[in-house]
């Protein structure tokens, strides 16, 4: 498979996924609390969300300094995609071990089970069930097995997806087709606004640094 | 005079082209000629035993009388083989298959269904994605929002696929509608199948019964829909969700997987439109989330499905768009993406200035060429031609005597 499917494929996925800071964000909206951390990470996703979106876009016509940019941006992510799943990790397993949720679930029960027996038609598909109903919830070990591997699969998918990224820059770099011509970035820029060529710069950091590690 | 069909969508219509004609036979004897014919591919081969197996699973697992059974079978055979008929409901396979297993799915016995997971979704959502999204989301609710939430869950999302089955056939390239079949089948194909496989609880559940372990005597709820209901005055989403098919299928959200895979098509047929559709998609999402029917990590699980799926099926089987023409009976030709051919590392053979730089040998000695270096002078006479007045005017297609 040609590698630009591949890295067409991982910006998709990856830019579904970062959507969720906008999501997050909507929190203002809703008067749901969000912590320091919290906020870091749904900005950082809508930006990183912004600059996977231009590579999608230029994936047939790829530019060095775009892709160099985005695989720069991709790696720094991986770092702290690390960095959020070890501290969520945390918060989540704080929070569990601090609500007793039970509590929450023997005030909604009843209101659950008004639902439960709502109509007629339920009552015919509850006796098909089984009548035993132990063991078909998942045990503490089942749960805590199946998140484990989850988590680990997707960082371990993320790493995979980058070395995919670093090996299209790779193959840019190397590539006559793709060559930079400095001095048109440099003439370029000159009467475009500051937010502009500080892009611009950022993205001639990424290329020297793509350069370096990679050719 | 022209009817209005022939004048809107035959206008365009090349002389002698067939490319968009339907199949009108009714003599199954066409169809069996052309499965003599019928030469499969090692994917073909995986296609058809894949979704065979499936059918052959539900006819077995469906407990309805074996007469009725064999009688449903017949009748798809029968439509599949009919030409006219085959056209459609063959290229339907997958989304036959899906709904097949998805209607089985209710009377799986219970003490052979795998455990029912009510923690990982939500931990998954929090380390993956910092919190609860459909907890931020669903924190203050209005009856406003109930129905900007209810449009695209509750009523779009159960008729957007004909809408966009049918404008895809009209105004996509031919062959397009049999790509969307396989894309959208697979998605929800697989989709139930890991539903099935990885039974977990939604939101709703979490908010009436915490995390609590659950069992498969319980019943599905409405959540947000119920809300609905009572605005409404009516009881239809809570009597359809309480005896859902799957009620611990949150993972995938096949809500999500079906509004990404409507989207992608339509960008890919209408780009011009692209922001119009992944609003639609985005909207579903707050509206899933809102009504408390599924976590962030499941329409990320839909929607990632939706997009592997129709990559797959854009390289492999979708014909190539023309926005410039109006419908399927504008195209003269169907024609198919070359992955090879566009791939943007590829080089041409012919193109010097695309040849990779490790291909060429750099380090030659300029000196080392056979003739001597002869530099212009503007003492030259006419007989004495520099090498590089030589080549431009070769270069211009000037022959010299």
């Amino acid at each position: 498979m040609p590698l630009y499917l591949a890295v067409e494929i991982v910006l998709g996925i990856s830019i579904l996924n970062k959507c969720s800071g906008a999501y997050g964000i909507l929190a203002l909206f809703t008067g749901h609390p969000l912590d320091f951390m919290q906020w870091v990470a749904y900005l950082w996703s809508v930006f990183t969300l912004i600059v996977f979106a231009q590579g999608l876009y230029l994936i047939h016509k790829p530019n060095l300094l775009v892709f160099s940019q985005i695989c720069v941006l991709y790696t720094v992510d991986t770092i702290c995609t690390c960095f959020f799943t070890l501290w969520f990790t945390t918060q989540w397993f704080t929070l569990e071990g601090n609500v007793d949720l039970s509590s929450i679930a023997t005030d909604a029960s009843s209101t659950a089970s008004q639902a439960i027996n709502y109509n007629s038609i339920a009552t015919g598909k509850l006796a098909a069930r089984s009548t035993d109903t132990s063991g078909q919830g998942a045990s503490e070990t089942y749960e805590y097995s199946i998140t484990i591997l989850i988590t680990l699969v997707s960082l371990i998918f993320r790493f995979y997806f980058n070395f995919i990224l670093a090996s299209f820059v790779q193959e840019l770099l190397h590539h006559p087709k793709y060559l930079v011509d400095r001095d048109d970035v440099e003439q370029d820029l000159k009467n475009k606004p500051i937010w502009k060529r500080l892009w611009a710069k950022s993205q001639k950091g990424c290329y020297k640094l793509c350069k370096n590690l990679l050719e | 005079m022209a009817n209005p069909f022939s004048r809107w969508f035959l206008s365009e219509r090349p002389p002698n082209c067939h490319v968009a004609d339907l199949e009108t036979s009714l003599d199954p004897h066409q169809t069996l000629l052309k499965v003599q014919k019928f030469r499969p591919t090692l994917s073909d081969w995986v296609h058809y035993l894949f979704l065979g197996s499936i059918m052959l699973f539900v006819f077995i697992a469906y407990p309805a009388s074996w007469i009725l059974k064999i009688l449903c079978y017949s009748f798809l055979g029968a439509l599949m083989i009919i030409p006219a008929t085959s056209q459609f409901f063959f290229n339907a396979l997958p989304i036959l298959t899906w709904l097949a297993l998805y209607f089985a799915s209710s009377y799986f016995p219970a003490n052979r269904r795998p455990p029912i997971t009510v923690k990982v979704l939500p931990a998954v959502e929090t380390i993956l994605y910092g919190d609860n999204l459909s907890d931020i989301l669903a924190t203050s609710t209005n009856s406003f929002l109930d129905i900007l939430a209810w449009l695209p869950y509750g009523l779009f999302h159960f008729g957007a696929p004909f809408v966009v089955a049918a404008i895809l056939f009209v105004f996509g390239p031919p062959t397009v509608l049999q790509g969307y079949a396989f894309a959208f089948g697979y998605m929800n194909l697989i989709g139930v199948i890991m539903q099935n496989v990885f039974p977990a609880a939604p939101p709703w559940y979490k908010i009436l019964y915490g995390l609590e372990s659950a069992n498969y005597a319980m019943h599905g709820s409405p959540g947000g829909l119920a809300r609905i209901d009572k605005l409404l005055g009516i009881s239809m989403y809570t009597t359809a969700f309480s005896n859902s098919s799957v009620i611990f299928g949150a993972f995938p959200s096949l809500h999500s997987g079906c509004s990404t895979m409507e989207a992608l098509f339509f960008c890919y047929c209408f780009p011009k439109l692209k922001p119009l559709f992944i609003t639609y998609v985005c909207w579903l999402w707050w509206s899933t989330m809102y009504l408390t029917h599924h976590y962030f990590v499941d329409l990320m699980a839909g929607s990632v499905l939706s997009y592997v799926i129709f990559q797959y099926t854009k390289y492999t089987h979708l014909p190539i768009v023309d926005t410039s023409l109006f419908c399927r009976w504008s195209y003269t030709s169907i024609e198919k993406y070359d992955i090879s051919k566009n791939d943007p590392l590829a080089a041409e053979s012919n193109d010097i200035e695309s040849v990779p730089l490790s291909n060429l040998e750099l380090d030659f000695d300029l000196n080392m060429t056979d003739e001597p270096s002869v530099s212009p002078s503007i003492f030259d006479g006419s007989t004495s031609v520099s090498r590089s007045s030589e080549t431009s005017i070769t270069s211009l297609g000037v022959k010299r005597a």
